[in-house]
């Protein structure tokens, strides 16, 4: 590649391409520019790395691989080179979310206060606060917080959040609407996108899931829920669809990434219907990451198998942080 | 400028990915061990990953077309060919990989170039020691997703581009592996070798006649003609197991130029005695005697493929049975509907003098090809 041979010898050339790299990858979930970001930082992030900078896309590439610990240990070296450091900040914050170290996510987030601008913080904070007993308030702040002024990405990071949160309180209608404006601010996020087909899907409106994941089947994630609207639509498409799922997963599986072993699951439960492997590949997926999502299909495919009780690690980590979500106590029994 | 370089670069690679599933980057490697120095195999790579490597796209169009590739066809197989290396173990030494024409297979994540592979190692390899690089200093997250077929078992591994070297161990081939390939081998063996055959079944053609007062005239009963292919069959079954087993554990060692040349010279000698009978009973002496000859054929197969190591004996034992069998059924498929037709001037006349006689002329021609070498 033309740009990596100048990057091995200039910082200032690594770093921007770097992040050309890595905002590519989580725009369209490609992970191939993950590998090429690595690439890209390889000579930079070794034992002797002096650059913070540096080793925070590395920890990006790290955290968008779903390798959480070890992205954690490079923001630690990235944090002692440079205290304080916004992004390494905000990345661990992140991090330690998914990971469902609350506590710890909030202290990253309190640190950030001196540093990044208080919607920002409040985000960061406020994101933990709704997973964490307090939703209603947390919903309300960060409704509160004026998206006049913002960057898109931030305003994006805003409207999914409170998408989110809707969605875990029950107010449907609501989500829709923030969905819909986190996609129009960041129209390649597939993650809103995800959330907002998921909404759809719970609905019943899977001929809009398919409308608006049209054109889309490239990104793994949302091949998903394409599937899943197809096999309720009876759409003859769901063939092919499945067939690049299975191939997909079972590369995955050989190469021992754990990148999506949620939609796996969820693909084995809801498109595959074989909840026993459901439930084998949700477990590993909670040893990896612990957000709603991992809860919801593990629980789900745990109840599918008649084996409620192989969730319950997962609901004692509910119950222990009084994690709130209607979806939780509605987990539909196995349709017959 | 040079940011521009770089916004150029990412702009290509999206046209070249666009429309695909977004996996990570793998090459599907596929090696299969079946007894011989050579190993055949196959490899997949995306053709996206092998632009980033090689360089594809001639006319910069961010498309790569099947011209393209096929204009770049050595310069893909030349980066395969020295990004792949393979040892065979400590007894089987460095291989040769030989990369084969691409094709194009459609997988997930866009087109991939399928790749046949050639691998020859000094001896069976009793393991594979793999060094790939493919993909090497370009994308550190490309792996190779390897499946190794050996002895009737199936292996995966996953390669590290420049990571070092992945040693798969081979084991050796189970009890039933080994009896399985080797009498497969066997069967095919004695089914597409033609020569074994021909030579067989010119001694056979004349056991459901017998010869009286210079003229051929039909068994009467079905005893003595059974007795007659029975005889046969089993003299040359015989002969050809003995020296088979002699070859094959190398007690002794005949030249293939000179066995193949025999075993054409005793199709001749058999066909032109229908055509011409000086033998007319106990051609079962006829049969043991090319017999031990035709072994040194089978083994030369077998010298090919290679003993497994531990199981040379049950190996050597399902080849024979191989071959065995496969005689066998043609002679159980031939032989009732010669006995039936015995007593026609078709069988005499067309099928035992024409068509030894073809035989025979065939069987110069191979005497000639094999004796010149």
């Amino acid at each position: 590649m033309a740009g990596v041979g100048l990057a091995n010898r200039r910082l200032d050339v690594a770093l921007p391409l770097a992040q050309l790299y890595i905002r590519e990858a989580r725009s369209s979930g490609d992970l191939r520019f993950l590998g090429y970001a690595e690439a890209t930082l390889g000579p930079w992030v070794g034992a002797m790395s002096h650059s913070p900078d540096a080793l925070v896309l590395q920890a990006t590439v790290l955290q968008s691989r779903h390798d959480f610990s070890a992205a954690l240990s490079v923001l630690d070296r990235a944090l002692t080179m440079r205290p304080g450091d916004a992004q390494a900040l905000i990345t661990s914050a992140t991090v330690l979310r998914v990971l469902g170290r609350y506590r710890e996510s909030l202290s990253a987030c309190h640190a950030l206060s001196v540093r990044a601008d208080a919607a920002v913080v409040a985000l960061c904070e406020q994101g933990v606060r709704g997973l964490t007993g307090d939703l209603p308030a947390a919903y309300e702040t960060i409704r509160q917080i004026s998206s006049q002024g913002m960057p898109p990405e931030e305003r994006a990071w805003r409207d999914s959040e409170l998408g989110e949160m809707a969605v875990r309180l029950g107010r449907d209608d609501e989500a829709e609407h923030w969905f819909k404006n986190a996609i129009l601010f960041s129209p390649d996020d597939f993650y809103s996108r995800g959330a907002y087909a998921d909404l759809l899907l719970r609905e019943g409106r899977s001929r809009e899931v398919l409308a608006l994941l049209r054109g889309r089947e490239s990104q793994e994630p949302l091949l998903l829920r394409i599937a899943i609207a197809q096999k309720a639509l009876g759409d003859p498409n769901l063939a092919t669809s499945r067939m690049r799922l299975r191939a997909a997963f079972a590369a995955e599986e050989q190469r021992g990434d754990g990148v999506h072993r949620r939609e796996q699951s969820r693909f084995l439960l809801e498109v595959e219907e074989d909840p026993s492997a459901a439930v084998r590949v949700a477990l590993s997926n909670w040893q990896v990451q612990k957000e709603v999502e991992d809860v919801l299909v593990l629980a789900r495919s745990a109840r599918a198998v008649g084996l409620p009780q192989a969730a319950a690690p997962a609901l004692d980590f509910v119950r222990q942080w009084g994690l709130q979500d209607v979806r939780l106590t509605s987990v539909p029994e196995k349709r017959s | 400028m040079k940011a521009l370089i770089a916004l150029l670069t990412l702009s290509m690679l999206f046209a070249v990915q666009s429309v695909h599933a977004h996996t990570a980057s793998n090459g599907f490697l596929t090696l299969s061990v079946e007894g011989s120095p050579r190993l055949n195999g196959q490899i997949e790579l995306a053709i996206r990953d092998l632009e980033l490597a090689v360089g594809l796209d001639s006319d910069g169009d961010r498309k790569v077309t099947w011209g393209e590739v096929r204009a770049h066809e050595r310069d893909i197989v030349g980066y395969v060919a020295g990004h792949l290396l393979i040892e065979g173990g400590r007894t089987a030494g460095t291989c040769q990989v030989r990369v084969g024409t691409p094709r194009v297979n459609e997988r997930v994540d866009g087109n991939y170039l399928w790749l046949p592979l050639e691998v020859g190692c000094a001896h069976s390899p009793s393991a594979l020691t793999i060094d790939y690089r493919i993909m090497e200093g370009i994308d550190p997250s490309h792996r190779g997703l390897l499946v190794a077929n050996a002895w009737g078992t199936t292996q995966t591994g996953v390669l590290v581009p420049g990571a070092g070297r992945t040693v798969i161990s081979l084991g050796r081939p189970t009890w039933t592996s080994a009896l399985v390939q080797y009498f497969r081998v066997g069967v095919w063996h004695i089914w597409s070798g033609i020569d074994h055959l021909l030579f067989l079944l010119s001694l056979l053609l004349p056991a459901v006649l017998r010869r009286t007062d210079g003229r051929w005239e039909a068994a009467p009963l079905v005893r003595p003609a059974f007795i007659n292919i029975l005889k046969v069959v089993t003299a040359f079954t015989l002969a050809h197991s003995v020296t088979l087993s002699l070859a094959a554990f190398d007690v002794i060692h005949l030249p293939s130029r000179l066995t193949e040349s025999v075993i054409a010279a005793s199709i001749i000698v058999a066909a032109l005695n229908n055509v011409f009978p000086k033998i007319t009973a106990g051609r079962w002496r006829i049969a043991f005697a090319f017999g031990l000859l035709h072994g040194f054929g089978f083994a030369s197969v077998l010298a090919e493929m290679g003993l497994p190591p531990g199981a040379r004996l049950i190996s050597l034992v399902a080849f024979n049975l191989g071959v065995e069998a496969g005689q066998l059924a043609v002679v159980l498929m031939v032989m009732p509907l010669a006995f039936c037709l015995r007593a026609t001037r078709f069988y005499r006349t067309a099928v035992l003098n024409w068509g030894s006689s073809g035989i025979a002329a065939l069987a110069v021609v191979w005497f000639v090809q094999r004796a010149a070498g």
